[in-house]
């Protein structure tokens, strides 16, 4: 137990990347979709900054005396991948406001069949 | 939702009003002082542009869009990008590789070009996030497709 | 060891994630996502990252939820019949076990969350920290890597921020604002 309660962290990221991705595959709703999509993003980036963690550390922010610093890679791979997240965000929604105007609905069932007939 | 609404909520547009100032500032300050304190252009950048789209909350979309200019809009992003590329070709003039900042002269020439580079993030984030959320909203023209 | 406030931001987090999950109006589960990213913002605070922090709270719930909001708007918001979700697929109940399982089983092989002696803090880390200052008089070493030792890879991030912008005028077949 003491070992599970160690890796808390580590089992929280897995379990929201498998949340996410149980998210983008059940709903029908394209919204919904986007919104699994970003939950797996973020339980992506609390692995790697988990990684970068020390117990006992200070924010990487250098004055003089901090005693042990965090790691700040990961810190810095994580905030570029925030930022491309929400670019790839704002792209799917563009496209789901396309969709819409198109085929007028946010289904994918009623979207396969309307894209069927075509 | 219909956009036919009768009169704004007077709580919420002069509370915005109020607010909106200091928050501008706040995300200015951060995209300046990213170099000592927390902060940075991303964060500044997504500030300044989460200000705006407060605005266009409280007092309409379509108002807020018509009072935005988009050739500025347009010019702040391209001009973020063009000036962090121009500092990071810069070190070629000095004997250095492209983005080695260490290479331009002076004491404090590396510390002077990344200031440089953290407001050119900070603009084109802002800009771009502002141009995809009124794109978003159906244009800065025509209403498409609203309920 | 982690400590109970730790302890308690991710139990609430996975428990919130489950419920942007399950509830079943479009609507109520951007508002909770939003939630989902306020603990989050809270949690990189304890987990001692403040600029991921900061980002974390603008981005997520600020920009990303009120862009949500606006394609609701926008769009159509689709009655819900019921507040959560019944039928799921078993295709993708099973792909997210499956997941689960497979990334699970390289769950022991990592250290302890925080432990002192693991392998990330061997390499480029030290050296970032301690030359930051002398080379380039910048105290936040995040901001001394992102736009001074790695600014290439910042240059192509601000490159595809603003390729975003230009794909959504592309996507609805504007060629000015």
């Amino acid at each position: 137990m003491t070992g599970l309660l160690a890796q808390l962290h580590y089992i929280a990221s897995v379990v929201l990347v498998a949340v996410g991705l149980f998210v983008v595959m059940d709903d029908e709703n394209l919204l919904k979709k986007v919104l699994g999509l970003n939950v797996f993003q973020t339980g992506v980036f609390l692995f790697f900054v988990t990684v970068g963690f020390r117990r006992g550390g200070s924010p990487p922010i250098v004055t003089g005396d901090g005693g042990p610093y965090v790691n700040p890679l990961p810190q810095v791979l994580v905030l570029t991948a925030i930022v491309v997240g929400v670019s790839v965000t704002a792209v799917a929604l563009a496209l789901v406001v396309r969709i819409y105007r198109e085929y007028g609905t946010l289904r994918e069932d009623v979207l396969r069949e309307a894209v069927a007939d075509d | 939702m219909g956009d036919d609404r009768a009169v704004d909520s007077v709580v919420v547009t002069q509370t915005v009003r109020l607010l909106s100032p200091f928050v501008f500032t706040y995300g200015l300050y951060t995209m300046f002082h990213g170099a000592s304190s927390v902060g940075g252009g991303f964060q500044g950048g997504v500030v300044v542009a989460s200000v705006v789209v407060t605005l266009a909350f409280a007092f309409g979309i379509d108002q807020t869009g018509d009072w935005l200019d988009r050739g500025l809009l347009t010019g702040a992003a391209v001009l973020g990008v063009l000036s962090f590329a121009l500092v990071g070709l810069g070190p070629l003039a000095f004997d250095g590789v492209s983005f080695e900042f260490t290479a331009y002269p002076g004491e404090k020439g590396a510390l002077y070009a990344v200031e440089v580079v953290e407001v050119a993030i900070g603009v084109t984030v802002a800009a771009t996030v502002t141009i995809l959320f009124f794109e978003l909203s159906g244009g800065f023209d025509e209403r498409g497709g609203s309920e | 060891m982690i400590s109970s406030l730790s302890a308690v931001l991710i139990v609430s987090l996975v428990v919130v994630a489950f419920l942007v999950a399950s509830v079943r109006d479009v609507l109520a589960a951007t508002v909770v996502f939003a939630a989902y990213s306020l603990v989050m913002a809270i949690l990189w605070v304890t987990l001692q990252a403040p600029d991921v922090a900061l980002t974390e709270a603008a981005v997520g719930a600020g920009v990303t939820t009120s862009l949500f909001l606006v394609v609701i708007v926008t769009t159509e918001l689709p009655l819900a019949a019921a507040t959560f979700d019944g039928t799921v697929r078993r295709s993708s109940v099973a792909a997210a076990v499956g997941v689960t399982c497979v990334l699970g089983v390289t769950l022991p092989a990592l250290p302890a969350v925080g432990s002192p002696d693991a392998p990330a803090f061997d390499g480029v880390a030290p050296y970032y920290l301690d030359q930051s200052v002398p080379q380039l008089g910048i105290e936040n070493v995040v901001t001394a890597i992102l736009a001074g030792f790695r600014s290439f890879d910042t240059f192509g991030e601000v490159t595809v921020v603003f390729a975003a912008g230009v794909t959504v005028l592309v996507i609805f077949e504007k060629e000015v604002l």
